[in-house]
């Protein structure tokens, strides 16, 4: 057995690495990739964009025609004609700009609705621990900020680049026919373009990807201290949070500023050696015709063309602005979607059919981190339909526990069987699917109470939510709400309070009907008295199911079939209620506490 | 939303810069040709390579001069969009820091995330691009249109008449690009809000194994996304080809027009030919005007957004009657009458509460679940508003506070421990400005966390995740204890935040908080952390069921008896209750 080596590292980037410049073209090619199954929309836009820069190109030289033969001679019929037939050249112009736009925005937001969907499926492929060091917000930043990117750059670049192409390659060889000399002139500029991108694009890239962190961490920010806006204003610490926002917000205008300045540098430089070039032109055409080498046309002809020949050029090189911002997105959006998954089941991962409940841990050691132990050595065995309950002074391990059993975390070393079967070689999905649990912080969705309880079984009718919700006493308190069960509830839960979330969440595991109940302070902000009233409900859930009960107060869990007292990440004491009063260990003097405390 | 782009004011003179660097180049760019010509009709045609020379190189450094002027044109630009977007995010911030938490029930966390960077990147960007760009498209335009007037303004009426045309149109996609663009955004916000939901509940989600019913969530928000940016951009890139086959035709107009008069000796070939040519300059600032409309509608939605946020009027502030002097010196706390409910609930949760606390005494508020404990404690700092009565605090209406010297003199410990990114040292200090590291450990140690600190990897240099990795609940209690505790605050609430604290831990605590001369108030389930308490409150619904020491309860409050009976087994209910009674008599 070898678990130690499946689980994941922590990983470190949010903390202190630098960004590395990756290689850009292999990102280009893996966006190019996600167009993959759109190949068909695809070549119809390339043709839609080839018929459209021959028709745009058509349209010109038919008016030069009609100058020629109909407008210098004054022949209007002729001239008519013509025109009739250019109004079809443009209907077609129009016709296939008009197609070529509108097939490539389906084509880009698609791609771009597919990108987010796999960084969506990713993150839940992740392991737990990839989330415990990261901010939610930077990451939601790489849902939208990051993919937003590539959103605005595929929906235009890929027509223009691909029309400016085509527009080159054509004047190059018209310019050719003309006159090699001036073209090689005019081409002298190419080299010199290459080398300047490179130096630019070496620096850009590097600060938009500076840029798009930089903004991820203030999303970062930005979500962390709306969600805890509560403390903020108890504190009164609006003030440190604005100082704080401002430092990050003063990263974010730096790296913007460098990363747009040199991205503004590309057309200018293009500009410049256009405008070089131009000059190039002018001056060793002009010595060149009064050598007698080529006639004056050629030059004003020429002039002209190379004038068409830098406006592609211009347009590749504002287009290289956005790919650069859009490949930096995209980068943020690889690296997650390269992150090492949940390890995927064993392939011979077997599905337990049904669960009878019988729970054996054999020496079980785990650590959050890779130093230090969390437990250590667990050994123990729950039969079937038992109820366990874990306690212990805070830290001891006992939430842990609970993650191993349903594998949120695996193993470092040891053992965990259900019914006998190791749960490393269970497909956690079939694992999980017979486990319910009340978590410590009880959750909720935005949407109708209806809803949230309706997450423990997602074909629940409304009468089996209302039941689940009469047994979790959760009834009471919801038919007082203005719109019953189908209130919706906002994000944050704001008016209903802590344990009338706890409430719900109770219900919904109640709704769940799972074999194995894991409570992990379920009950923990439930007055007294409304917990000895889903007691009751409780015990008849946990009867004949194994039950795991993560409590405090002991009155609750006093029944339990087994109580494991934990200490330090090990087992101090196990027994029943009344074998631990008889030892009087740990557990005597933790349920005597209270009265101790008096005397 | 117009406030929003006035920021710009601030950067006048380097926008001036940015657009007269613009024209420079422009200028250059169309200098160029007339500097063509003469090489051609002075140097070339008139065998003068002096003249060659000489006109080349000036076209050369102008050349330099424009790269020159287009650089320093991207410093400029630069510099207004990174500061407008920098001062926009910190207006914003700053407004957000004094919602009341009325405000932020309009605006979900999502919704002003997104608002805060991606509808700034927007703006940005736009207002970057019209710095470098914009300019061009209407010179270009009005440029085409003036040669033309002049060459021959009886041709050209064609193209005044033609470009009203344009403009309204264009004018008109604008306005509905605008009101698209918001709908998308406002869908970006739906995708957002699904994501951090599920960011929040991953853990449940992977217990209860919902990822694919999340998937399904998730692909709905980002389908109504990619089908609102798809029709948003559809709407306005369709409309370009529209627009030029408006312009064809027009220069087919010319040319037919053109040739009849042309036919008829009123004009010469070559001015028909000019104008032909100046109309197809206009039509290729086509492209870029789509471009700019795209900005422009996008940025409009944008400021709309922005414009929401900071025009919020934010409700809970300080009257002109607050007295700026007044500060918490005792902590000594009182209810009059206090009916409360939430703005957006119709059932009040406090119905005339009345009771007190004096100087460093305790009280133990309980109450069954939902009946108004949480609601009531943050009276005190201010977050919410009463609705009827009035909440004292050191004898005075707490509304006459300024309301920062107000809560610099409360400690809250909330319900949920939330911590926040950064060190434990932080976490702890951010309770108070400059603590030291004394006053941090001081405070771990009172909060009895300060052993389990000293196990940790990093010790106080422990970084800890929005999520308190590798802390229990418990121990996030008491970390938010510490920070708490660290501000020796005059009046300290705890929120049912010792609910995950094991009954020994929790003695420890309520001994090491005598220390403290403040008055406390403990939310608790825990008769027996009641009993360590001066006095009990007892809620019910709303309503202040009882109110006084253990033993009173014991006689006058049936649901005290109750919830005692529900804590302590039948043996130790007497001992309780009976201990109690004898010490007392």
């Amino acid at each position: 057995m070898s678990q130690g080596s499946n689980r994941p590292h922590p990983h470190n980037h949010l903390f202190g690495k630098k960004v590395k410049p990756k290689n850009w073209t292999d990102t280009v090619k893996r966006i190019g990739r996600y167009f993959s199954n759109q190949k068909m929309l695809l070549s119809l836009v390339l043709l839609m964009v080839i018929v459209s820069s021959a028709l745009s190109l058509l349209g010109p030289f038919l008016i030069g025609k009609a100058i020629d033969h109909y407008v210098v001679k004054g022949n209007v019929d002729g001239l008519t004609k013509m025109l009739i037939g250019l109004i079809f050249v443009f209907i077609g112009q129009s016709l296939s700009t008009f197609l070529q736009n509108y097939w490539m925005i389906g084509i880009a937001q698609q791609t771009v609705f597919r990108m987010r969907k796999d960084l969506f499926t990713q993150f839940h492929r992740l392991p737990i621990s990839f989330f415990d060091k990261r901010q939610h917000g930077e990451l939601m930043s790489r849902v939208t900020n990051d993919i937003e990117n590539v959103s605005s750059t595929l929906n235009s670049s890929f027509i223009q680049v691909f029309s400016s192409v085509l527009t080159l390659l054509g004047t190059i060889g018209v310019m050719l026919y003309l006159s090699p000399i001036l073209t090689l002139i005019s081409l002298s500029i190419v080299p010199l373009m290459f080398f300047g991108l490179k130096w630019i694009t070496k620096r850009t890239g590097v600060r938009f990807k500076e840029q798009q962190r930089n903004l991820g961490d203030i999303n970062g920010y930005v979500e962390e201290i709306t969600s805890g806006q509560r403390i903020v204003k108890s504190f009164s610490q609006e003030k440190r949070v604005i100082e704080e926002f401002l430092v990050k917000n003063k990263r974010l205008r730096e790296s913007g500023y460098w990363a747009q300045t040199f991205s503004g540098f590309i057309p200018k430089l293009m500009n410049v050696l256009n405008n070089g070039s131009f000059a190039l032109i002018a001056g060793i055409g002009g010595v060149l015709a009064l050598n007698g080498k080529i006639s004056i046309g050629v030059i004003v002809i020429f002039v002209e063309y190379s004038r068409q020949f830098t406006r592609p050029l211009n347009d590749l090189a504002n287009q290289f602005n956005t790919l650069l911002s859009a490949v930096a997105g995209a980068e943020r959006v690889f690296e997650i979607l390269d992150e090492q998954q949940e390890e995927n089941d064993e392939t011979d991962a077997i599905e337990l059919p049904s669960v009878k409940g019988k729970v054996e841990f054999q020496e079980v050691s785990f650590s959050y981190e890779k130093e230090g132990t969390t437990v250590a050595g667990l050994n123990f065995s729950v039969k079937e339909g038992e109820t366990v309950a874990l306690v212990g002074p805070t830290g001891a391990g006992k939430t842990t526990v609970v993650n191993l059993l349903s594998r949120f975390y695996d193993a470092d070393k040891g053992q965990i069987l259900i019914d006998g079967h190791d749960i490393q070689k269970v497909k956690r999905s079939s694992l999980r699917s017979h486990m319910a649990f009340v978590l410590q912080d009880s959750f909720l969705f935005e949407g109708t109470i209806f809803e949230n309880i309706r997450y423990g079984r997602l074909d629940a009718t409304d009468e089996e939510v209302i039941k689940a919700a009469k047994l979790a006493n959760a009834d009471s308190f919801i038919k007082k709400l203005s719109k019953g069960y189908s209130t919706v509830l906002s994000q944050e839960g704001r008016g209903i309070s802590q344990g009338q979330k706890q409430l719900l969440s109770i219900a919904r595991a109640i709704l769940a009907d799972p074999s194995l109940l894991i409570l992990d302070e379920a009950t923990s902000s439930i007055d007294t008295i409304t917990e000895m009233k889903i007691q009751e409900a409780l015990q008849r859930l946990m009867k004949g199911r194994t039950s795991f009960v993560i409590a405090h107060r002991l009155n609750t869990i006093q029944k339990a079939d087994q109580i494991l007292v934990l200490h330090d990440g090990g087992i101090l004491e196990k027994g029943t209620h009344e074998e631990l009063l008889v030892n009087k260990g740990f557990y005597h003097s933790l349920y005597h506490s209270q009265l101790k405390k008096e005397a | 939303m117009w406030k929003v782009f006035s920021y710009l004011k601030a950067y006048r003179l380097a926008i001036a810069a940015a657009l007269f660097l613009t024209l420079l180049e422009l200028g250059v760019e169309l200098l160029q040709p007339l500097i063509m010509a003469k090489i051609i009709d002075q140097g070339i045609l008139k065998s003068d390579l002096g003249v060659v020379k000489l006109w080349g190189g000036v076209m050369f450094g102008l050349a330099i001069i424009a790269f020159i002027a287009g650089v320093a044109n991207s410093f400029f630009s630069a510099h207004v969009s990174q500061n407008y977007g920098f001062d926009i995010r910190r207006r914003v911030f700053e407004k957000v820091q004094s919602f009341s938490f009325v405000n932020f029930n309009k605006f979900p966390a999502s919704s002003l995330i997104t608002r805060m960077t991606n509808d700034v990147t927007q703006l940005q960007n736009t207002v970057f691009m019209s710095l470098r760009i914009m300019l061009r498209a209407p010179l270009l335009l009005a440029g085409g249109v003036i040669m033309s007037l002049i060459v021959n303004w009886k041709l050209a009426m064609v193209l005044v008449v033609a470009l009203p045309i344009l403009l309204f149109f264009l004018s008109w996609v604008l306005k509905k690009a605008g009101t698209m663009f918001r709908d998308v955004q406002d869908k970006l916000d739906g995708v957002n809000r699904v994501m951090r939901e599920n960011l929040m509940g991953m853990r449940l989600i992977k217990a209860f194994l919902r990822r694919d019913h999340e998937s399904d969530r998730f692909e709905q928000a980002s389908d109504e996304l990619k089908t609102k940016t798809v029709s948003s951009l559809r709407l306005i890139e369709v409309s370009i080809p529209a627009l030029l086959f408006v312009m064809n035709v027009a220069i087919l107009l010319i040319l037919w027009i053109g040739t009849k008069q042309v036919s008829l000796g009123s004009i010469a070939v070559g001015e028909v030919v000019a104008i032909v040519n100046y109309s197809f300059r206009i039509s290729s600032v086509l492209t870029i005007i789509s471009f700019i409309i795209m900005a422009f509608s996008r940025a409009k939605a944008s400021a709309h957004r922005i414009g929401e946020v900071l025009d919020t009027e934010v409700d809970l502030s300080e009257s002109a009657d607050t007295d700026q002097s007044l500060a918490i010196k005792k902590g000594v706390v009182e209810f009059k009458h206090v009916t409360f409910q939430y703005p957006e609930s119709e059932v009040a949760v406090l119905q005339d509460v009345s009771f007190s606390v004096k100087e460093g005494e305790t009280l133990a508020i309980m109450g069954s679940t939902g009946s108004g404990k949480t609601s009531l404690v943050q009276l005190i700092p201010r977050l919410y508003e009463v609705n009827d009565g009035q909440v004292l605090v050191d004898g005075q209406d707490v509304k006459l506070y300024p309301i920062e010297s107000l809560r610099n003199g409360i400690g809250v410990v909330p319900q949920e421990a939330v911590l926040f990114t950064g060190s434990v040292t932080e976490n702890i200090g951010w309770g108070k400005e400059h603590a030291t590291e004394e006053e941090v450990v001081a405070a771990a140690k009172d909060a009895q966390i300060h052993e389990t600190i000293e196990k940790l990897p990093n010790k106080y240099e422990t970084r800890v995740g929005q999520r308190g990795v590798n802390l229990s609940g418990g121990q996030k209690q008491r970390l938010s204890i510490a920070r708490a505790l660290v501000r020796q605050p005059k009046i300290l609430m705890l929120d049912d935040s010792t609910s995950a604290l094991d009954l020994k831990t929790e003695g420890k605590l309520l001994t090491a908080l005598r220390k403290y001369s403040c008055t406390t108030f403990i939310i608790t389930q825990k008769i027996s952390t009641a009993m360590e308490a001066n006095r009990i409150l007892i809620l019910d619904d709303g309503r202040v069921e009882a109110w006084g020491t253990h033993e009173e309860l014991l006689k006058t409050s049936p649901l005290y008896v109750k919830m005692v009976q529900s804590q302590f087994g039948e043996e130790e209910f007497q001992h309780v209750t009976g201990f109690k009674q004898t010490s007392s008599t």
